[in-house]
Order: C-alpha cells, then sequence, then structure tokens
C-alpha cells in the first residue's frame, strides 16, 4: 500500500533499530552508552532545530587551552513541548553538562544532563 | 473500464504531487447529513456524472458532494479517485470543468485556503498545535495539510472516517472527529462571506512582480496575463529583471484560476541555459493566491525533484501610478554617505525630485543620481544617530514597508533554514538540492540574541563551507556534497548509500563579533538516501516527509 508517511524523526528512529537499512540521521550510535563525562563550560551557540538540537560550547582543558564541544539533544519538537525555546541557553551561559563521548573521539557528546549556573537543570526527553 | 482521466488538465498533472494520499471519500452515494445544511450543486455536468451514485434531494443537494468543500488539489484527489475506483468516465474538458465548478462553489474561502498553503506551495512547515489523538490517526499516512484542504459537516468527518478504517483501518476516535468538526467545519464565517464574491474574479491584465530567490536577492518586473479563450485558462509572460547582477529572465506559460483566487500555472523559458539546478530557466510549476480584492497575490513558483528550487512571488496589478517595487539593496550602515541606492518600479514620472523619495528618518538623499519609468538611482545620506532597524520606503504615496533596515553592527547571523534536508539521487529519482542564505540580525532592545525583538537586517556576504559531524574542520566533504558561493547545497553525484549530517557554515566576510572574529552562522543538513527500506516496507523521501512505498521488492537478479 502506498502512501503510509512516517516524519524524518520515526523513520530516524526506526533506522536506529535496523541496521541492515540506510542509516536516517546519524542518531544516537555515534555514542556508546558507556560511561558518561561531565564538562564546565560556557555556552557559544545553541541551535534549537530538528533533528536534533546542538549546544556548542567552550570548555577549559587541564592546560588552559580552550577546546569546543559539541552537545547533542533531542529534536526541538521534541523539546519545545518541554518548555525548551531557542533562549533555553544562551551565549555566555555557564553550564556542567554530562554524557556519552563520541566513540570516535571527537569533541562531541549525547547529553543526558544540563546544568546552568544557578544549578536549574534543564528538563530533557526521557532517554535522551 | 480504462478511465479516460489522464493528466488532463493541462497544468494539472504537474501540480499534485502525492496523488496516493488522497482524502478517501466512501462508496459514493452513502452517508448523509443530519442537522446541517447542505450546499446545493447546481451544475448539470457534475448532476450528470456524480449523480447515479451521489443522489439528490429535494433541495438540490448531492449525498456527500453538498457537506463537503475542498482545495483544487482536494477535489483533484477525489476526481481521480472516482475515475480509478468507480470507474466514471471524464474526458480532459470535462474533468477541468468539474474542477472548476467545485473548486469554485465547493471550495475554501481564501483565508480558509490561506491556511494550507504551504502544502500546494511546497514549503517546509512544522505542522504543531494539533492534538495527539488526531495526529495518530491522520499523520500516520499524510500531513495535517491534507485533512485541512477539506471542510465538511459532522456526518461527513464521521463517514470519512468510516471509509478510512475500511480503506487503511485508521478510524479516527470520536474526539478526533469533535476536532475536525470544530476546526474544519463545513459552514464558516469566511465562507459564507466569500460565497457571494467568488463571481466575476480575473487575473487578466498586467501585473507588476517581486520575486525573491532565496541566496539571490530579487528580481522585478512584470506578468501579463491574458485569457486563452479556454474555458478558464489563461496564457502568461512574465519578465524579470535581477536587481543585483542585471540579468533578465522571461518566462511564458499558462495557468487557471480556480475559485477567483488559486492560480495553478506552469512556465518556462523555452531555453534553459544551463544545468545547473537552480538556473533560474527551469521550468516551474506556479501556485499562487490572490487576494480577495485582486489587488495583490502572492505565491511560489518551483521545480526539482522535491519542487525545492524556486521564485518567492509578489506580484501587484499595475496601474497608472508612480509604483515603487523595491530597492536594490536591503542594509544601510549608520554614518555612511553617498550611498547609491536604486529604487525599482514603474511609471515613475519624467519630472522628479528629491523630495519624492523617503527613507525615513535619518536618511537623507543627496541627489539624484539618473532616472527613468523603472528606475531612479539615488545617493543617500545615513545619519549617526539615525534610528536602527527596518524602515519603510517611499516613492510619493507608493509605500514599500520594511524594506530597508538602518543598522550600525550585525551582531549575529543566521543561516536560513536552520535545519534542511538534501538527498542523492538514484536510478530513479533526481537529486535533492537545498538552498541556504545566510541573514543579518540585530539583537534589539534586550541586547540577547533569537528573541522576539531581534531586528532582522537581511542578507549578508558570507563565505560558505561545510563540515560533517564529528570531522575535523577542513576534513573532506566531496563523498557528501558541495556548498557553492551563492549558498546551494548539491550533494554528490554518487551516492555513498549512507546519510550524513553535515553543518553548513556561513562566515561573514566583513561583519565581526565583539572579539573581532568574523561572525559564522551555521545550518543542520541530513544529506540521505531518497529511498530505504524497513521491515519489508520501501519508503521514499518527499520533501519532508518519508512515504511508505509499498512492499520492498525483492533485487532483480
Amino acid at each position: 500500500m502506498k502512501n503510509t508517511v512516517l516524519s524524518f524523526l520515526i523513520i530516524a528512529t526506526a533506522l536506529l533499530l535496523n541496521p541492515s537499512s540506510a542509516r536516517g540521521h546519524h542518531g544516537w550510535a555515534a555514542f556508546p552508552s558507556g560511561s558518561q563525562i561531565t564538562l564546565k563550560g560556557t555556552v557559544m551557540d545553541f541551535h534549537f532545530v530538528n533533528p536534533h538540537s546542538v549546544v556548542e560550547f567552550a570548555v577549559k582543558d587541564d592546560k588552559g587551552q580552550v577546546q569546543v564541544w559539541e552537545g547533542e539533544l533531542t529534536s526541538r519538537s521534541n523539546l519545545a513541548p518541554r518548555g525548551w525555546t531557542a533562549t533555553s541557553l544562551e551565549d555566555r551561559d555557564e553550564v556542567t553538562i554530562t554524557g556519552y563521548p563520541a566513540k570516535n573521539g571527537a569533541h562531541a557528546m549525547r547529553i543526558t544532563r544540563i546544568v546552568l549556573f544557578n544549578g536549574k537543570e534543564l528538563k530533557l526527553s526521557g532517554g535522551n | 473500464m480504462i478511465s479516460k482521466f489522464r493528466s488532463t488538465a493541462l497544468l494539472w498533472s504537474l501540480f499534485f504531487l502525492n496523488f496516493g494520499f488522497a482524502q478517501v471519500s466512501s462508496t459514493p452515494g452513502q452517508g448523509g447529513p443530519a442537522g446541517e445544511e447542505g450546499i446545493p450543486v447546481m451544475d448539470a455536468l457534475v448532476k450528470a456524472k456524480c449523480g447515479s451514485c451521489h443522489t439528490n434531494d429535494d433541495r438540490g443537494n448531492m449525498q456527500r458532494i453538498s457537506w463537503e468543500r475542498a482545495t483544487p488539489e482536494g477535489w483533484e484527489q477525489a476526481l481521480r479517485r472516482m475515475t480509478l475506483l468507480y470507474d466514471v468516465d471524464l474526458t480532459p474538458a470535462e474533468t477541468g470543468h468539474l474542477l472548476q465548478y467545485l473548486s469554485t462553489y465547493h471550495g475554501l474561502a481564501p483565508e480558509e485556503a490561506k491556511k494550507v498553503t504551504y502544502d500546494v506551495e511546497r514549503r517546509i512547515h512544522e505542522e504543531t498545535g494539533i492534538p495527539n489523538t488526531v495526529m495518530s490517526a491522520c499523520g500516520r499516512c499524510h500531513n495535517f495539510a491534507r485533512v485541512l484542504s477539506w471542510r465538511r459537516s459532522v456526518d461527513d468527518w464521521k463517514e470519512l472516517s468510516r471509509a478510512h478504517a475500511v480503506r487503511y483501518n485508521a478510524r479516527l476516535s470520536e474526539e478526533a472527529i469533535a476536532f475536525l468538526a470544530k476546526m474544519a467545519p463545513l459552514h464558516t464565517p469566511e465562507w459564507a462571506a466569500w460565497r457571494t464574491r467568488v463571481l466575476d474574479k480575473s487575473p487578466d491584465g498586467r501585473w507588476l512582480v517581486t520575486a525573491y530567490v532565496l541566496g539571490r536577492i530579487r528580481y522585478f518586473g512584470e506578468m501579463q496575463m491574458e485569457s486563452s479563450g479556454t474555458d478558464g485558462e489563461f496564457n502568461t509572460r512574465a519578465t524579470l529583471h535581477s536587481a543585483t547582477d542585471g540579468s533578465t529572465v522571461v518566462r511564458s506559460g499558462r495557468g487557471l484560476m480556480y475559485g477567483g483566487y488559486a492560480w495553478r500555472g506552469f512556465s518556462r523559458t523555452g531555453n534553459v541555459t544551463s544545468s545547473a539546478p537552480n538556473d533560474l530557466s527551469n521550468d516551474a510549476q506556479e501556485v499562487m493566491t490572490s487576494a480577495p480584492d485582486e489587488s495583490n497575490a502572492e505565491g511560489r513558483w518551483f521545480w526539482g525533484q522535491y519542487q525545492e528550487l524556486g521564485f518567492d512571488i509578489r506580484m501587484q496589478r499595475a496601474t497608472s501610478n508612480a509604483t515603487l517595487l523595491g530597492i536594490d539593496r536591503p542594509l544601510l550602515k549608520t554614518g555612511s554617505r553617498s550611498q547609491r541606492i536604486r529604487l525599482i518600479g514603474d511609471h515613475f514620472p519624467e519630472q522628479i525630485a528629491q523630495a519624492d523619495m523617503d527613507f525615513g528618518p535619518g536618511v537623507t538623499v543627496r541627489r539624484i543620481v539618473s532616472h527613468n519609468a523603472s528606475e531612479v538611482i539615488a545617493e543617500v545620506d545615513v545619519a549617526l544617530d539615525a534610528p536602527l532597524g527596518k524602515r519603510q520606503v517611499a516613492f510619493r504615496r507608493s509605500v514599500m514597508p520594511g524594506a530597508l533596515a538602518v543598522y550600525d553592527r550585525v551582531d549575529y547571523i543566521k543561516v536560513t533554514p536552520d535545519s534542511a534536508t538534501a538527498s542523492f539521487g538514484n536510478q530513479t529519482r533526481s537529486r535533492g538540492y537545498q538552498q541556504f542564505e545566510a541573514i543579518g540580525y540585530q539583537n534589539g532592545p534586550d541586547g540577547k540574541r533569537r528573541t522576539a525583538d531581534d531586528v532582522e537586517l537581511g542578507p549578508v556576504d558570507v563565505t560558505w563551507s561545510m563540515r560533517v559531524f564529528y570531522e575535523s574542520e577542513g576534513s573532506r566533504t566531496d563523498s557528501v556534497g558541495t556548498v557553492g558561493p551563492t549558498g546551494l547545497f548539491i550533494p554528490a553525484a554518487d551516492s555513498p548509500e549512507n546519510n550524513f549530517d553535515v553543518w553548513v557554515i556561513a562566515d561573514a566576510r566583513t561583519e565581526k563579533d565583539s572579539d573581532g572574529k568574523p561572525l559564522v552562522g551555521k545550518s543542520y543538513l541530513v544529506v540521505t538516501v531518497p529511498v530505504y527500506t524497513f521491515n519489508g516496507r520501501r519508503y521514499v523521501r518527499d520533501l519532508d516527509r518519508w512515504v511508505d512505498d509499498g512492499p520492498a521488492r525483492p533485487v532483480q537478479q
């Protein structure tokens, strides 16, 4: 039967379940569920978009060098009902971010927790 | 019996993009209203072709038909369904007549149609505010615009649900039916007002056109529309001039005006000048909506595998008065002097004075460089304390709201669209492209970016690049595609049979942040395969969704 339509997001999820098919967007496979890391940094940009919202933040390493990290969240469509907006994270916000790092060693992570400088934790969707 | 209904319709076959998603009517003749007044069918051909199943009552109401209203696309789908499933025999001329009648007398009011225009104009649109009970039933197979392309009585919504249950195993809940009956009722104030005004609308005549091409600023020109002598059909000829590079595009076409306001047309240059996907000489489908008073129209002319490329169009009827259509630059910086600016329009008089032009407070006309009937070139000075933000520009009594922005700095740039999809091609589907544009913004009074008071300044000069997620800066991206100097992303010709998430990055050429670094904007681009299989089914990409194309066929050995 023709004509059943699924959103990109549904398919993206479905594709993760089916390794023989082409994957949707990258999904979460790039961030294996091993040990998590926690980083303190400063927000540089926040992309409140589909299929993943992305936080760019600057982190100082042990040597004082600034590294730019990209932290990925679920989609704007999933975050918006939880009260998120494009200004939920603003430039220069001090944040503490926890998540699963990318397996290829890139400065990227799948975010599981965000705590603002004032101690407020931003609510994420389940499982992300 | 083989249906005679094919792509009759001159232009229609070009427009309907997902034929199969039809709103499904039940078997003709079933169902019926209770309590709501129907819309009598007055047309002899509708009665003749549909009357054997859709029986009449003594008020001229025909079952189902009198309790439904729809867009031209909705009625086209219904006719297609009738011809395919019930052997209704229609010639192309008859199909055209039925579409015209039904779209006019059982159509949507312009205000109602406007809510779903994004669907027929092939624009990506995030549908929100729809209850889960509705989306779980409807969204599995089509977008919500498809639903709102119809207005129905309560009983007809129930009948639709019953038919969907039979055909697609998708029945609407009582709650969903109640929502739809409230959101898309048969009788509305808009329709009541419109149906008395619908007659005698014609787009005949000369229109002034502003065409915006993402990444290329504006084109200005005119379009002549003349009746072809065939029922409701018009021939068109449009001549568009670039505001920036001097190029000209001449397009000829045909189209139909449905319901007195819904233009569906097709145009071509007859001379495609290059193989570039965004070449403006490509054949284009035209979807436009005329204002109820016929003074203006707007819409989109588009092409591409996913109809992803094209012009945004605004038209206004030409008059004998001096008319300002636009200016060639969207930005002026405070404190700048002798800035040359070109006003583009129609019927500019032979004698003009500096006082004929008004750029708002703080911008003064230093001198008029040249002028003719269609353009005025002036030099202006911008005061250091000129008010910031967008403002109108006027030539005598012709005013263009928000045509010009005065700024002292660009606080940030935003790449639009902020997320997008492009796709590789395969043997049957061409590549899907994506055009980007970088827009400058000021933070506005609150000093914060991305808030409601931000001031959009307009396109800024940038250099484009891309980076695949998790790859280091400067990594090769050839296997994914390229983003050109105008911001057009072109997927690689050879599909790597995989999908990629990519940052499309705009680096401002001149605008810098407070640290002196070039401003940067990014868009999140997903580059996909055009087709994939999952759980034994084949899915193909549409503009912004995946379509279930049926069981996956075994690979031919």
